[in-house]
């Protein structure tokens, strides 16, 4: 039955209110406040709501998936016309030549497809090529100037200024202004000045040559960012010739240095390196004796047998007191007033000289001409002319006039000169007088820029007409009398650039493009010299290096006034202060023209370790007296201390450098690049907390000064105020000593060396008391020891004598720590640059690093002696002398055959291979970081993050499409959350192995190198094959210096060392 | 060719027959025509020397050969002018040098030919035949593996339908007498108890059973699912096996490189093969080397596809030469390794002495448009170096590799142990380790 009951909600409903009900229609009542709601700010941002993001959310994950359901497609391009050499997948190799005003060297440049990825120096040819081990030194700014190639930030074409603004212009277009302004110009007998660094090629002398043809008033000024001026002007006023002698240090038996970097920074470095290293290793025949004295530990000093701390202000003295005791013992003229404080010294280091009469040789840094004279004369009476140093063939390198540059800043400010064409130099940035130099360009009429970027000085210009990467251009070089380097292009222009060269050609009317242009100019000068000229040139292409008539070494008669010399360096440095700043160019960043290159910046400087930054260098001492933050780490920020000079400030962080003179201060030049927003490449800047763009470091050019017409790098009294703030530096190495684990360095004195005794002094083999009676006394007690390397507690892997096992052998001797090795390998292995912040984190990704140690006063012997606590002696341990002893020690994977990483992997990611190599597969890793604990040496690194991500776009290369050019199509790039480590260059292994097979012969000891190999030009280190018995590094590891770090592990490692051996008289106690 | 219904076999003969006598009344008149000895010693001879340079009825390097005889008429003497062209045009005739301009200034190689034997190629010429169409002969398309057998999944639909019937109608059989059964007890007629609940019933009463058969359908489904995912290319690896992507140029492996056919060798293409790890993708230029004078296909499909290879080399090929205009060949990759893997083709063609064959398979015989034969993956890579014997005999590489092994006792103990299967392999050399391959 149908209920008949009705309920009602309300009484309006019972009374049937009409105007109730009738609202009651629509469920919510009131209109919808939509306008309201629209209206309202706080809604503003959010146009989605709730029910709108699920169904984005599910159409989104569904698209996803669905996009995902499709087998990619993966196209394949080949060439239409394939270029005869090419075969894809083979790397071609181009020789070339590196030249950049500072570095000098003859290169090979690898490429893959067409593209340059690779930088090595010339086993072949070349000034920087030791002919006995065939290998071309270079340094890591030359390996990593492959990078700079693809810097996004280079210019694509020539600018125009319009106000403040630059538009493209047309390369035409560009020609026709500025040879029609250049024509008035020089029609009304305005002056057009060229500025460029040292210039040393045929090619440009020419060009310019035709160019002051047509341009009566053209001038040429040669300006060396780090100047030799004092060095050339001494030659002149000593020998009638302005010139850089070249040096032979082959020769040399005793090399004294004073405040002279000349295997980082100091004359062409890539031939000093390979020609010093050579005469380092201990023989029979004695090693060379090298005495250095300067006031900051440089890389040169960290090399030395000898070396005493001094401050720049001493430079002098020292020279004095080493020029009157060789003048003494050879009957030449004292110039008085040796000092007392540095006597016993130079005492010695003459007596050194004096032994080795013709045989050694007096290196000086300074650039001041007087000082300069009075090293001549040393050089003179120790008869070294003719022997260790040429003057007859000198170098054509650094001839910049530093007169010259004075006069012509002042004669831009005076409005004196009609037309300025800037090549190759960053005035706006280098000069001493910078603000000068800016308001004179503002009142030249024409100023044109070669510049690749848009630097300091080129942003200053009313043109810039880019300059090719010398990568993508014709060159020739002539660095020395009958040596000439040819320079050919390895790439297409990956932008509208030209030749700088060129743009003058056709500004006097030849519109000829620069190939031919050198090739003519070669042609002509080829054959005037007889024979088939173009059959010499392509040779010399391919050889890269063409060489020539060599001058006979003719009398050298020293003219020079030592005794005005001696008295107007001593004038010199009158009014020394309490604080004595040195400003010098580091090993990775040089001059500043690398500040871009995002290599060089996470290369650690091989003293400071410091990536990222420059800093104040200040003895250990001084950093405690001031009360500043003596220990750097993550935590742990350096204090900053306000440098201030003759109305220059400069605020930088404070590092204890140990081995810097007491009183004495040391900057990095080349930091503080783009100050002012200017784009002088990727990695130039870092980004702060808001994403501004912040210069790497701070610029220390102001410094600089002009002293007695050359520039000057020290400045005698500076005033230092602590500003209480702190900044973080990032340190790779933050241990500075070795604490006396002779297990890791082994080092001795050449006397002991030379006992032939390795296994009772320095290098005993590590023994392990066994329970078994050895030593045959009938007992088995703490007597009966084995060596380690007899104990096995796994299975060995076989290894001798089956197949290969692949070895490296790295003489601590021969390394001078320059890190050439270290960017060499982030080029052949992809390795990706992480960045400050991440470094600071020690996450460097490095898979070879350069261990620097400092020896420390305190030993345990001398704690054992003096009843020093335990305590306390490592406490002591731990700080580096005052003058300290360095040795630099490459490590890179050990490739233990009982590898410790290999029994803790989980998953098998990290094998031994039967060519004893320790391998890592990437993707087989899981990330447990088992195998990075367990590995005694530290050498596995983890992908903390994916570094090719925009997180990392500002340092990563391999971020942006250009960058990633650079990368080595033959090794894999890491994903996030994987280990990984040095692989032996296992792809040049393998690639090496296939031509032997191919060819079907043995493979040939050096005919597969390792990055790290292949780049130490000083011969350090050594790769090759163990199981062959006739191998190098065979030899080397059966050599009496041999071990093996850490050997007390048992971990059997396939990298050797080669203990250091200092020249020292004495004989040094060893604990067996 | 389209596959052969079973329709169509069955008037297969007549239709034989039909085409044999077409072809026969066709030839008839030319037979009657054609001096056939002179045509194929004619024929014999312009392949030998002429067709390298000219074509019958087309322009090529030089002029076509069809009614040479005819121009020249009263213009020279076109005996001497083939014999050698260099001297004839010193002569000044003026027909002669007309050519010569006209043909780029091409000069012909000299011709130790006879006036009979000029006579025979220029007959082939007058009364040349193009060959028959090459659609019907050439196996452009032919299937694979013989004639297909049908496929069983129909028969197995019918019988699983079948059943189904049966079923049903024993159910409602059983439903029923159960209906009569309970009525004739008195307690009134069953509810007919729908599938569903009945199945839910059975479920509930048999738990064990029930999740035991759903964990099965679960995991088949499942499988389906993963196996789907491998087809459409998700993970890669197995069911990629047979990737055939269609390519912008129909290039036909099997015409090319078909023992029966062209049989060109495979690294005259792929010339990188034993120099990288890339076998490479020909170069348009490679191609260009027999298709500048090879412009007609077997078929007019063919001939379309020739022309995109002048397109791609900007080749004019009415005017022989090339205008400079290129535009790249895009092809679609084939054999897709992952980026972590390093396989080198120069190691495996030129050391090991491997057949591209043997992971490319029967390309050249069955491979109209090339397909990934090798499920390519690692398994499949390290089966193959676990059984391969290394190619050591004469190569030094290894001769120095067994002198290290015989001089060393851990050397000899290594050796005694690969030799234990009497034969050394890939894997006892190494051939399994990581670093081979990954780096």
């Amino acid at each position: 039955m149908p209920s008949t009951k009705r309920y009602w909600q309300d009484l309006a409903q019972l009374d049937q209110a009409a105007d109730v009900i009738k609202g009651r229609e629509h469920e919510f009542q009131a209109p919808t406040p939509l306008e309201e709601v629209l209206g309202d700010r706080s809604f503003q941002g959010a146009s989605t709501d709730r029910r709108d993001f699920l169904k984005f959310l599910g159409f989104g994950l569904g698209a996803a998936t669905l996009a995902a359901c499709e087998t990619p497609v993966v196209k394949s391009i080949p060439y239409v016309n394939k270029p005869e050499e090419i075969v894809p997948g083979v790397a071609n190799w181009y020789a070339s030549t590196y030249y950049d005003g500072n570095d000098f060297a003859s290169i090979l440049v690898k490429t893959r497809e067409a593209r340059p990825i690779h930088i090595k120096g010339n086993p072949r040819h070349g000034l920087n090529r030791d002919p006995q081990l065939d290998k071309g030194s270079i340094n890591s700014r030359i390996n990593s100037s492959v990078l700079s190639l693809y810097d996004s930030m280079r210019l694509q074409g020539p600018k125009k200024r319009d106000g403040e603004n630059w538009t493209n212009a047309g390369w035409s277009e560009a020609d026709d202004a500025i040879s029609g302004q250049l024509a008035t110009i020089a029609g009304q007998g305005g002056r057009i000045v060229l500025l460029t660094p040292t210039v040393i090629s045929p090619s440009i002398v020419a060009a310019f040559t035709a160019f002051k043809a047509k341009y009566a008033t053209a001038e040429h000024v040669q300006y060396d960012p780090i100047s030799y001026h004092g060095v050339t002007t001494a030659n002149m006023r000593s020998f009638g010739r302005r010139a850089m002698p070249g040096y032979d240090l082959t020769q040399a038996d005793v090399v004294v240095g004073v405040d002279c970097d000349f295997l980082s920074s100091w004359g062409n470095t890539t031939e000093h390196t390979w020609q010093y290293a050579r005469r380092r290793r201990p023989s029979d025949a004695g090693m060379s004796k090298h005495i250095q004295f300067e006031a900051r530990m440089s890389l040169t000093g960290a090399n030395a047998d000898e070396r005493t701390a001094i401050k720049p202000s001493e430079v002098t003295n020292i020279v004095i007191s080493l020029h009157d005791h060789v003048a003494k013992a050879t009957g030449g003229a004292a110039v008085g007033g040796t000092d007392a404080s540095c006597d016993a010294a130079t005492a010695h280091a003459a007596e050194n000289l004096l032994k080795a009469r013709g045989r050694s040789v007096v290196l000086c840094g300074s650039n001041n001409a007087d000082v300069q004279v009075l090293v001549n004369s040393i050089n003179m009476m120790l008869g070294n002319y003719g022997t260790t140093i040429d003057l007859d063939n000198a170098s054509n390198l650094f001839q910049g006039d530093d007169a010259a540059v004075a006069q012509l800043v002042k004669d831009l400010e005076a409005g004196r000169v009609g037309a300025l064409l800037i090549a190759g130099v960053n005035p706006a940035y280098t000069l001493p007088e910078t603000e000068a130099f800016k308001a004179g360009l503002a009142k030249t009429g024409l100023t044109v820029s070669f510049s690749g970027y848009a630097d300091e000085t080129a942003s200053l210009c009313g043109w810039i007409l880019p300059d090719h990467h010398y990568l993508e251009s014709w060159n020739d070089f002539n660095p020395k009398p009958g040596h000439y380097a040819v320079a050919q292009p390895t790439i297409n222009p990956l932008y509208s650039t030209r030749a700088w060269g060129e743009s003058l050609t056709r500004w006097c009317g030849q519109y000829i493009n620069w190939h031919d242009h050198v090739k003519g100019v070669w042609r002509a000068r080829l054959e005037a010299q007889g024979g088939n000229a173009d059959e010499r040139w392509y040779q010399a292409v391919h050889d890269g290096v063409l060489v020539g008539f060599v001058n006979a070494p003719g009398a050298v008669t020293f003219a020079g006034d030592v005794n005005a010399a001696a008295a107007a360096a001593k004038a010199s440095v009158q009014g020394a202060g309490e604080w004595e700043l040195q400003v010098y160019t580091s090993e990775a960043i040089g001059d500043g023209s690398h500040a871009n290159n995002p290599w060089l910046q996470e290369m650690p400087d091989p003293i400071t370790k410091l990536t990222w930054d420059n800093a104040l260098l200040m003895a250990p001492a001084d950093v405690e007296r001031l009360g500043l933050n003596r220990y750097i780490g993550q935590e742990h920020p350096a204090s900053v201390c306000k440098v201030a000079v003759n109305g220059v400030e400069v605020e930088l962080p404070v590092l204890a450098a140990p081995g810097q003179k007491a009183g004495t201060l040391a900057v990095a030049l080349g930091y503080g690049r783009g100050a002012n927003g200017e784009a002088v490449g990727r990695a130039a800047c870092l980004r702060d907390d808001d994403g501004k763009p912040m210069p790497v470091g701070r610029n220390a050019y102001p410094f600089t000064v002009r002293s007695g017409g050359a520039v000057s790098y020290d400045v005698l009294s500076v005033s230092v105020t602590p500003t209480g703030a702190t900044y973080p530096l990032a340190l790779t190495q933050t241990h500075l000593t070795d604490m006396e684990r002779h297990s890791v360095v082994k080092e001795t004195t050449f006397a002991t060396w030379a006992k032939h005794d390795s296994q009772h002094t320095y290098n005993p083999p590590h023994l392990l008391a066994v329970h078994e009676d050895v030593n045959g006394d009938g007992l088995i007690n703490a007597l009966d020891k084995k060596p380690v390397t007899q104990i096995d507690l796994w299975e060995e892997h076989p290894v001798e004598g089956v197949g290969h096992r692949w070895g490296l052998s790295i003489d601590l001797n021969s390394c001078i720590g320059c890190g050439a090795c270290v960017t060499a390998c982030n080029s052949e292995n992809n390795i990706p640059v992480v960045g400050k912040d991440e470094v600071r984190r020690s996450r460097e990704m490095h898979w070879l690093r350069i261990d620097r140690y400092f020896n420390s006063d305190m030993t345990k012997a001398r704690a054992a002696e003096e009843s020093v606590g335990t305590i306390a002696m490592y406490t002591a341990m731990e700080r580096p002398a005052e003058n300290p002893r360095v040795v630099f020690m490459p490590v890179m994977c050990q490739h233990c055959n009982h590898a410790p990483c290999e029994t803790v992997c989980p998953v098998a990611a990290t094998t031994h291979s039967n060519e004893g190599l320790n391998q890592m597969s990437y993707n087989r890793c899981i990330g447990t970081r088992y195998c990075a604990n367990n590995c005694p040496y530290k050498v596995r690194r983890f992908n903390w993050f994916n570094y090719v991500t925009e997180k990392f776009g500002q340092v990563n290369p391999a971020w942006d499409e250009v960058g990633r050019m650079v990368l080595n199509p033959d090794v894999t790039v890491r994903a996030r959350g994987v280990i990984e480590k040095c692989s032996l260059c296992v792809q040049s292994i393998q690639a090496g192995k296939f031509a032997a097979k191919k060819a079907g012969r043995p493979v040939k000891d050096g005919d597969i190198e390792t990055a790290c190999s292949a780049a130490c030009g000083a011969g350090a280190i050594i790769f090759g094959d163990l199981n062959d018995t006739n191998s190098r590094v065979r030899n080397l590891s059966q050599d009496e210096r041999s071990y093996h770090m850490l050997e007390e592990l048992g971990v059997k490692p396939n990298v050797n060392y080669l203990a250091k051996v200092r020249n020292t008289e004495a004989e040094e106690a060893h604990h067996a | 060719m389209p596959r052969p219904s079973r329709i169509s076999t069955l008037f297969a003969g007549p239709r034989q027959f039909f085409f044999a006598l077409f072809l026969l009344l066709a030839a008839a008149p030319l037979t009657a025509q054609v001096d056939q000895a002179l045509y194929d010693q004619g024929q014999k001879i312009f392949k030998g020397n002429c067709a390298s340079c000219h074509k019958v009825d087309k322009k090529m390097t030089g002029p076509a050969l069809q009614g040479a005889r005819a121009r020249w008429e009263g213009k020279g003497d076109i005996y001497a002018w083939i014999r050698n062209s260099t001297a004839y045009l010193k002569t000044g005739n003026a027909y002669a040098n007309q050519i010569f301009a006209e043909y780029n200034k091409s000069v012909m190689t000299p011709m130790a030919l006879t006036d009979a034997e000029i006579d025979a190629v220029l007959y082939f010429a007058d009364n040349y035949a193009p060959p028959a169409p090459a659609g019907g002969t050439t196996p452009v398309a032919a299937p694979v593996g013989g004639p297909q057998t049908a496929p069983a999944w129909p028969w197995l639909l019918i019988v699983a339908l079948l059943f189904a019937i049966v079923w049903m109608s024993l159910r409602g059989v059983k439903n029923q007498l159960r209906s009569a059964v309970s009525e004739a007890e008195g307690h009134g007629p069953v509810a007919n108890e729908t599938w569903w609940v009945s199945l839910k019933g059975w479920a509930w009463r048999n738990k064990a059973w029930a999740s035991v058969i759903s964990l099965l359908i679960l995991s088949y489904l499942v499988v389906q699912l993963w196996n789907w995912a491998f087809v459409i290319g998700v993970y890669g690896g197995d069911q990629v096996q047979h990737y055939k992507p269609s390519q912008p140029i129909a290039f036909n492996h099997t015409l090319h490189a078909g023992k029966d056919n062209l049989n060109i060798n495979c690294q005259y293409c792929h010339n990188s093969a034993e120099k990288s790890k890339h076998a490479g993708i020909p170069t348009a230029n490679v191609c260009m080397n027999c298709h500048q004078a090879v412009n007609v296909g077997r078929s007019e499909a063919g001939t379309a596809e020739i022309q995109k290879i002048y397109a791609a080399t900007g080749w004019d090929a009415e005017n022989n030469r090339y205008t400079g205009v290129e535009k790249p060949i895009m092809w679609n990759k084939v054999h897709n390794l992952p980026d972590h893997v390093y396989f080198s083709h120069a190691t495996h063609v030129a050391v090991g002495k491997i057949e591209c064959q043997k992971c490319h398979g029967p390309i050249d015989e069955k491979m109209d448009v090339a397909e990934q034969w090798a499920p390519l993956t690692m398994g499949w890579c390290i089966q193959c170096h676990g059984e391969t014997e290394v190619q050591m005999a004469g190569n030094g590489y290894y001769d120095e590799v067994h002198r290290r092994l015989k001089e060393n006792p851990i050397g000899q103990r290594e050796l005694r142990k690969y030799l234990e299967d009497e034969k050394i392999t890939v894997k006892e050399l190494g051939g399994w380790e990581c670093a081979k391959c990954h780096y």
